[in-house]
């Protein structure tokens, strides 16, 4: 029973199992899948269709160059900046928490309030600075300039917000950064059903705006008010190990994303004037492209400015060290951002500053006051100097008492002054550093260092902190050896003053010297000159002795502030050099015409050509001549030692500081030794370059013209200015002429160039004799693998060599080795060969291109990489990266006054003529979902380039003619030209407009977009004015016109122009008349009537309103960043002042009125009337119509007795009639039957006729036929 | 606005193409004062008046104001406008000197330059029409400005004191520069030349050939100089003769040499023999110095790297000639770029003297005034 109810097995037919069976016993039976299939079956996968094959082919080939971009140059620099995340979104989103949650998550640190970017190391080769963007539309714009990534909040339980559409639009706009969506407060959804379709709706509606399959996140809910550790842990990741592409703007400027922002402002100058303008320092990373220093820049929200300086510091938020692990450890996981007031340690140029609030003592209050007395004293810098250095203290030792500024007072004689001294040997003056009191002056930067200096100090006196390492090490040979070595110290710095005054000098100078050992006469000459000199120079000294005196003076500057290593190794380096002291001033005055001498041409002063000739070769032989001066000036020797061992005494200290200062010491600045050795090998050695450009740093160059300027001002000589007149006035001429011709005549002379040409000698790798060879020996041996011949090549020596060698072999190992190793190149060079013969084959033109630019990156990355940062910077700029420091001057007061970190300050550089104005075309439209349409010259605020702005622009289409025609508003769906008066920016820029900035329109707030066409300093936009006139004589096709013109002359102007009239009768304008005043004569293709009225088509030019005014929302107080307000359109206005327009009458409408006409009959002359044909003739006779009354008869009215016999007659007639009728259908019927009768009769008749007729012929035949017979009996029958 | 703030000051004519030039360029606004002020006869001369006229031609907006004496030039440059033009070129320098200028400018206009210059086209001072034809034009196709339209002809020739010569100079537009490598100046493979003569003895410029071949046949085979004799219309206003030589190595390069004959009524008469002897030696002593551009091009060049994208450029040159250094330094407070300058000593190669490798990263200068369509 059991049995019979079970299913029997049934084999699978499908699914994998099945297929995986057949498989099997397809292999069992030999016969494999659908690979083997090709094999076992050619013919089947053979070509089917010529035609579709090559159809394929073609779809496949455009496909793949579908795929390709226009390769570019890889800039990206080596250690990229960290990518700048902005997290957007509505507010009450969950930003922040997002934020926080990302900084947790990669730094394990919690920051409770976020001011501007955080900067956190989130990888090994990766950083990421946050920062937060609220929907003010200001920062929107902003942001999203200078983003990299973009993470969008989505308030799932809410949907899309206009302000997530309006930063989409923006960024459209502004290059396209990657967006990663990001969807929160999913934990609202009670269904899951629901939340799913809602997750899809949004998915899709986020795809069509960014593309599809664009990433969208879920954090799908809070845990204590933050999102799930895992979630976050995604995100991080995804961010991570994303991929950027460059943006063109982004890679074409250089910008930085300030996260710190320093007052550099003189407090004396705040405290007289509270407004006037500061100059700030701001810091960031250096992102885009190379900054140059001294370059404009924009700053969003305030304005255009020049940076006055550059430098970079040592990376605040630095990426870990090489190493193999896998992930960080705790200790690289940095967080920077001194907006929040985390970073801990600040370097700046000059100055560190140390956060010791930091991240620990910030969970502690809200607004966290550092409680430690140094820092809060450090931050609370807005007394006065006087009070300042009332309360400075100064530890010279860690346990001394602190000195303060009375004691600096009582040392007043401590304060060096100089003295003349005249050295008996040299005849030179030189200065000697005593002490003595001089307060009178003091200059900003004196103020400036003393701040330093104080602060400085009480660093030191809290240099527990580890942060200082570096400074104490400069600082602590000043420190420790003050007191005693107080007096060479001065001198040390006298000459460090010295040496900025005199480095660009110095080149110039050595090279001097080298002409003098060269030359006996110009020696000579030169002493003389020094003699000549002597009394400037020394005079000079004084006055740079001065300037040491009075650095010194103000409190030990140099001595204990925060001198950097530059300075050190200045010191170091002018010992070294004053070895020429005097031969230096001496040539003082030349010195300062050297530089420019050197070019000036020739011709003018044959000295002055001796110069240049010498110079030339002279500057080749670079670290030749550097000695050359000390050999030269062996009378100097003494003073040269006594310098020598100041300086080695100096390097001693140096070196005793390191020791103490931590055994380690020596390795952390490695870097920054070498960098400085290659400097001092750079400033010491005359070269080109510091011909051409003077000496290494630009500061020292402008220093030492200034110092100059200010030193020499009053013993300026009047030679150097005759010389610098000639200089100024000479020829400008670019031919560079040959001073001292060779002789080439003489052999040597001759051979010196003969590689020059390619009869002389050619390098090893091209000399093609060579070359040549090489491939004989290559080539000599082979053997075709074909027919299996062996050719040998040259029997002769080769083989002979090898013989030999073979017989060395035996002898020699390493001969066979290197034997070998012949064999293996010759193999491998013929491997490449073949290669390059089979592999480049079909290499296109795309694949050209790439390596080439491939190769142009890897030479751009070549080219500087061994140099230090510094040469580096002076030669590409500050390279992206890069942690800088930007000093601005002349920034509003506002800027600092109203300083809210929230709002991110970004630093945009400009390029060449970008600071400039001029007029811009764009491409505009409106945008699709802005409400109203925009009005010509009415204010308009554009974001361009790196700039917001309100200007005036005047929209116009361009017509078939190229003619740009004037729009009053903008079309509601097509594009338009725009121009208006703005700063220049390159043409292919995208750019948004916004009505306004301010929170008042709560609709969609971008106006319209579009791109930058063309730049210029005029334009041609027209509109059309239509000059109406009057005829008021008119001949057959001429007509006198008035009313057009007002004079002859413009008549004039307008000769041969086309006119038309209202109806559509062209004409022209012919010359003007004498009255009345501007009638002319014109003539038409017809005459006009006295009612026409004529009008000319002209086209004239508009003016554009020349109205630029920066959107200056940064400088708006805090809290109110958002209401910026510019030019008001004339509609707000009106409507603000509540003015009503006043319509013009003519303008408005009105109803419609239409007169009845009336026209006159047509006439025709009699004489052409006589001409017609009767048909065209106007038909004169009257129709019968009705008969006049007079003609018409009286009705007559009858008597009953005469209506009786009417009636009478009526009846009888009507009997009468009746017989009539009667009578005449008998008679029609008798008639009818007479006809059948009378057609029987004729039937009968023509029956008989035939009958008779047939009888006749028969017997007429018979006759016929009777005389033929007879005929045939022969003639005699009718004889018979 | 700004403009003001970044706006260079200058005392002296000397380099006053060089100033102008790259303030149009750079588009900083440019103030040169004490132009031979101390001159007996102050201010700017007839040529120089001249060269700013046709920078005003060339560019749209510019503002230019000269004080009274003339001592005072300020000059806030324009947009480059570029089109058809002719101008009439001050007799006092030759076309050359405001070809050269021309030249740096041309690729950056908003329409295809074309240019007819008239006035003298050979002297004894400035570059020739004919070596900057044979030296520049190449040079220029390095860095991608190349095409039909790009043609230096000379169509009349005149010598100084008259003038009366005619070029035609017409360049296409470009958007950005290519970097160049031109570290290696190759072999010369051949020379090249031009003697031409006007109003004088057709004879003269084969005497010329004669002579400076029999000095050049020492080093290269390769020679062939062109005579050039111009007669009626096309042959200016005053007698005189000349040689240009280029020599044209394997890499293209090119370095020139020419001379011209003292202008009629100035200086002694020149036989022809001297002069093609001492051209040719002229060119010896162009290849002694060598490098990848020749002495006169060098800052045009140099100019060319400073305006490319940025990338690194590298060129070798000879000794730096005067007007290159102030150059160089002009480069560097208009562009703030700087060069990184490396001597190269020949060493044991015949092969002259020392040369300068010169090496920068381009600007990233992209032409404004081009339109998009």
């Amino acid at each position: 029973m059991e049995t019979k109810d079970q299913k029997k097995h049934r084999k699978k037919n499908s699914g994998p199992k099945a297929e995986k069976k057949k498989k099997r016993h397809l292999q069992d039976l030999q016969l494999g899948d659908e690979e083997d299939a090709r094999k076992r079956n050619p013919k089947a996968f053979a070509v089917q269709s010529a035609v579709r094959m090559a159809r394929s082919f073609h779809r496949t080939q455009d496909l793949k160059t579908k795929k390709h971009h226009i390769p570019v140059v890889d800039r990206t620099p080596l250690e990229p900046p960290p990518i700048v995340v902005v997290v957007m979104g509505p507010p009450k989103v969950g930003k922040s928490t997002l934020i926080q949650c990302l900084i947790r998550n990669f730094t394990r640190q919690k920051l409770t309030e976020i001011r501007g970017p955080v900067t956190i190391v989130s990888g090994k080769k990766r950083r990421l600075t946050i920062i937060e963007c609220g929907c003010d539309i200001n920062m929107m714009i902003d942001l999203a300039k200078v983003a990299d990534l973009v993470l969008m909040l989505i308030d799932a339980s809410f949907g899309f917000e206009m302000e997530t559409f309006e930063f989409l639009n923006i960024c459209q706009v502004h290059g396209f950064p990657k967006i990663m969506g990001v969807l929160t407060h999913l934990d609202s959804f009670k269904y899951n059903k629901q939340l799913k379709k809602t997750k899809k709706r949004l998915k899709h509606r986020f795809w069509t705006e960014v593309y599809p399959g664009a990433k969208l996140f879920y954090l799908s809910g809070m845990v204590h008010g933050e999102y799930q550790n895992q979630e976050i842990h995604n995100l991080g990741r995804f961010i991570t190990v994303m991929k950027f592409r460059p943006l063109t703007w982004q890679t074409s400027h250089p910008y930085i994303l300030a996260d710190r922002m320093e007052d550099l402002t003189n407090p004396e100058d705040i405290r007289t004037n509270i407004k006037c303008d500061r100059k700030v320092s701001l810091y960031g990373y250096l992102r885009g492209a190379h900054l140059k220093n001294k370059s404009q820049i924009h700053m969003p929200g305030v304005g255009d400015f020049a940076v006055s300086d550059v430098s970079f510091l040592p990376d605040p938020c630095a990426l870990p060290e090489q190493q193999k692990k896998r992930c960080l450890n705790e200790k690289e996981k940095l967080v920077y951002a001194p907006l929040s007031g985390v970073g801990g340690v600040l370097y700046d140029k000059d100055a560190v500053y140390v956060d010791l609030g930091g991240s620990h003592g910030f969970q502690q209050s809200d607004e966290v006051r550092p409680t430690h007395e140094l820092v809060q004293s450090l931050i609370s810098t807005h007394s006065t100097i006087d009070a300042k250095m009332a309360s400075s203290r100064v530890t010279l030792f860690s346990d001394s008492k602190p000195l303060g500024s009375e004691d600096i007072d009582n040392q007043g004689q401590w304060m060096p002054k100089e003295e003349k001294q005249m050295d008996l040997k040299t005849g030179r003056v030189r200065r000697k550093a005593i002490f003595g009191d001089e307060e009178d002056e003091s200059g900003d930067s004196d103020d400036e260092g003393d701040e330093e200096m104080s602060e400085g100090d009480r660093l030191d006196d809290s240099s527990s902190d580890d942060g200082t390492e570096e400074e104490a090490d400069a600082e602590m040979p000043g420190a420790l050896y003050a007191p005693g070595r107080r007096v060479k110290r001065q001198r040390l710095e006298g000459l460090e003053e010295d040496l900025e005054v005199d480095l660009p000098a110095f080149a110039d100078s050595d090279d001097d010297l080298e002409r003098s050992s060269a030359g006996e006469g110009e020696a000579e000459e030169a002493s003389e000159s020094s003699e000549g000199e002597d009394s400037p120079a020394g005079e000079r000294d004084i006055s740079e002795s001065k300037v040491v005196g009075d650095s010194s003076k103000a409190g030990l500057v140099q001595t204990n502030g925060l001198s950097n290593s530059l300075n050190l190794e200045k010191a170091t380096l002018t010992t070294l050099d004053s070895g020429h002291c005097t031969a230096e001033e001496a040539f003082a005055s030349e010195d300062e015409t050297e530089e420019s001498s050197c070019l000036s041409t020739e011709d003018e002063d044959s000295e002055n050509e001796e110069v240049i000739r010498k110079k030339f070769p002279e500057s080749f032989q670079v670290a030749g001549g550097q000695r050359l001066g000390s050999e030269n000036l062996t009378d100097e020797t003494s003073d040269v030692e006594d310098l020598l061992k100041e300086e080695e005494d100096y390097k001693e200290e140096n070196n005793y500081s390191t020791e103490t200062s931590g055994a380690l010491k020596w390795k952390e600045d490695l870097s920054r030794k070498a960098a400085e050795a290659f400097l001092r090998q750079q400033q010491a050695t005359p070269n080109l370059r510091k011909l051409i450009y003077g000496t290494v740093t630009e500061d020292n160059e402008e220093e030492d013209g200034d110092t100059r300027e200010e030193l020499g001002g009053l013993f300026r000589v009047s030679q150097p200015s005759r010389e610098c007149k000639h200089k100024l006035d000479s020829l400008d001429c670019s031919r560079f002429h040959v001073e001292v011709p060779h002789d080439w005549d003489l052999e040597e002379v001759m051979n010196s160039i003969r590689d020059c040409f390619v009869t002389g000698k050619w390098e090893e790798e091209k000399d093609a004799a060579k070359i040549l060879a090489e491939d004989e020996e290559l080539y000599g041996d082979f053997e075709d693998l074909e027919t299996g011949d062996v050719h040998k090549g040259k029997p002769g020596a080769d083989t002979q060599i090898e013989d030999a060698e073979e017989v060395k072999e035996e002898i020699d190992p390493s001969a066979e080795e290197s034997a070998k190793k012949k064999h293996l190149d010759k193999k491998r060079k013929l491997k490449e060969m073949f290669d390059a013969e089979y592999d480049e084959g079909e290499s296109t033109y795309f694949d050209d291109l790439k390596g080439e630019l491939h190769k142009q990156a890897q030479l751009n990355r070549a080219e500087f990489e061994d140099q230090d940062d510094e040469a580096r910077v002076q030669y590409e700029g500050f390279r992206p990266g890069m942690y800088v420091r930007i000093e601005i001057e002349n920034v509003p007061c506002e800027f600092v006054l109203n300083f809210d970190p929230h709002y991110p300050i970004i630093l945009g550089g400009l390029g060449n003529s970008e600071g400039n104005v001029g007029y811009v075309q764009m491409r505009l439209k409106k945008h699709r979902w802005y409400k109203k349409i925009l009005k010509s010259r009415d204010p308009i605020i554009f974001s361009v380039g790196w700039r917001r702005f309100q200007t005036i622009p005047l929209y116009y289409i361009e017509d078939h003619n190229g003619r740009q025609r004037l729009l009053k508003y903008t079309p509601q769906h097509m594009h338009c030209g725009a121009t208006f008066w703005g700063p220049i920016t390159p043409q292919g820029t995208g750019f948004l407009a916004v009505q306004s900035v301010s929170d008042i329109m709560p609709d969609f707030r971008i106006a319209a977009t579009g791109v930058v066409l063309d730049l210029d300093k005029s334009i041609k936009i027209v509109k059309k004015l239509k000059l109406t006139g009057f005829p008021y004589k008119i001949f057959k096709n001429t007509s006198f016109i008035k009313g057009m013109f007002n004079s002859a002359l413009e008549v004039a102007k307008f000769e041969g122009a086309v006119i038309r009239t209202v109806s559509g009768i062209r004409g022209q304008i012919k010359k003007a008349l004498r009255a009345p005043e501007g009638a002319f004569r014109a003539s038409f293709e017809d005459k006009l009537l006295m009612s026409d009225i004529v009008f000319m088509r002209t086209w004239y030019p508009v003016s554009i309103p020349a109205f630029y005014n920066p959107v200056t929302s940064l400088l708006k107080p805090v809290g109110e960043k958002d209401t910026w307000s510019g030019m008001r359109t004339t509609g707000q206005l009106r409507l603000a002042h509540g003015i009503k327009l006043k319509p013009n009458k003519d303008s408005l409408y009105k109803p419609i009125v239409r007169q009845k006409k009336h026209f006159n009959s047509l006439h025709i002359p009699k004489a052409l009337q006589k001409a017609l044909p009767f048909k065209n003739k106007p038909k004169t006779q009257a129709k019968a119509g009705k008969m006049p009354k007079d003609r018409l008869r009286p009705a007559v009215i009858r008597e009953p007795h005469e209506r009786k016999i009417l009636a009478l007659l009526d009846a009888l007639s009507t009997v009468h009639s009746q017989k009539m009728k009667k009578a005449k259908e008998q008679r029609h019927l008798h008639n009818k039957e007479h006809f059948k009768v009378k057609q029987k009769e004729e039937e009968e008749k023509l029956k008989r006729q035939k009958d008779l007729r047939k009888k006749l012929f028969r017997i007429q035949g018979q006759k016929e036929r009777r005389n033929q017979k007879s005929s045939l009996k022969g003639p005699e029958e009718p004889s018979k | 606005m700004a403009t003001q703030a970044h706006s260079l000051s200058y005392a002296g004519c000397n380099f006053l193409r060089q100033r102008l030039v790259l303030s149009t360029l750079s588009g900083r606004p440019v103030k040169i004062r004490k132009i031979r002020a101390r001159d007996d006869n102050p201010g700017l001369r007839d040529f120089e008046a001249s060269f700013i006229r046709l920078l005003d031609k060339i560019t749209n907006g510019s503002r230019i104001e000269i004080n009274q004496t003339g001592t005072t030039l300020y000059y806030q440059p324009g947009l480059l406008y570029g089109g058809s033009v002719e101008h009439e070129c001050n007799v006092l320098r030759s076309i050359g000197y405001y070809l050269e200028s021309l030249l740096c400018l041309a690729p950056f206009m908003k329409h295809p330059l074309r240019i007819i210059l008239r006035g003298v086209t050979n002297d004894q001072v400035d570059p020739s029409v004919d070596v900057l034809k044979a030296t520049a034009l190449p040079l220029l196709k390095q860095f991608g400005i190349d095409g039909e339209s790009f043609e230096l002809k000379v169509v009349r020739r005149g010598m100084p004191p008259g003038g009366g010569g005619e070029v035609l100079f017409s360049c296409p537009v470009r958007k950005v520069l290519k970097p160049v490598q031109l570290t290696d100046p190759g072999k010369i493979k051949r020379i090249r030349g031009i003697a031409y003569s006007v109003r004088v003895s057709p004879q003269m410029a084969n005497r010329i050939v004669d002579s400076a071949r029999n000095i050049l046949n020492k080093f290269i085979p390769d020679i062939y100089i062109y005579t050039d004799h111009m007669k009626g219309v096309s042959s200016g206003k005053s007698p005189g003769f000349g040689l240009s030589l280029v020599a044209e190595t394997t890499n293209g390069t090119f370095l020139s040499a020419e001379l011209a004959s003292n202008p009629q009524g100035q200086g002694a008469a020149v036989l022809p023999e001297d002069l093609g002897r001492n051209c040719a030696k002229l060119l010896l002593e162009e290849i002694y110095r060598g490098g990848c551009v020749d002495s006169t091009n060098q800052s045009l060049a140099l100019l060319l790297m400073t305006l490319g994208q940025q990338d690194v450029s590298k060129v070798l040159l000879g000794p730096l000639s005067p007007y290159t250094i102030e150059f160089l330094r002009h480069l560097k407070s208009f562009f703030q770029i700087m060069f990184k300058i490396e001597t190269k000593s020949c060493g044991e190669e015949l092969k002259g003297g020392d040369k300068v490798l010169m090496t920068c990263v381009g600007i990233g200068f992209s032409n404004l005034s081009k339109t998009l369509k």
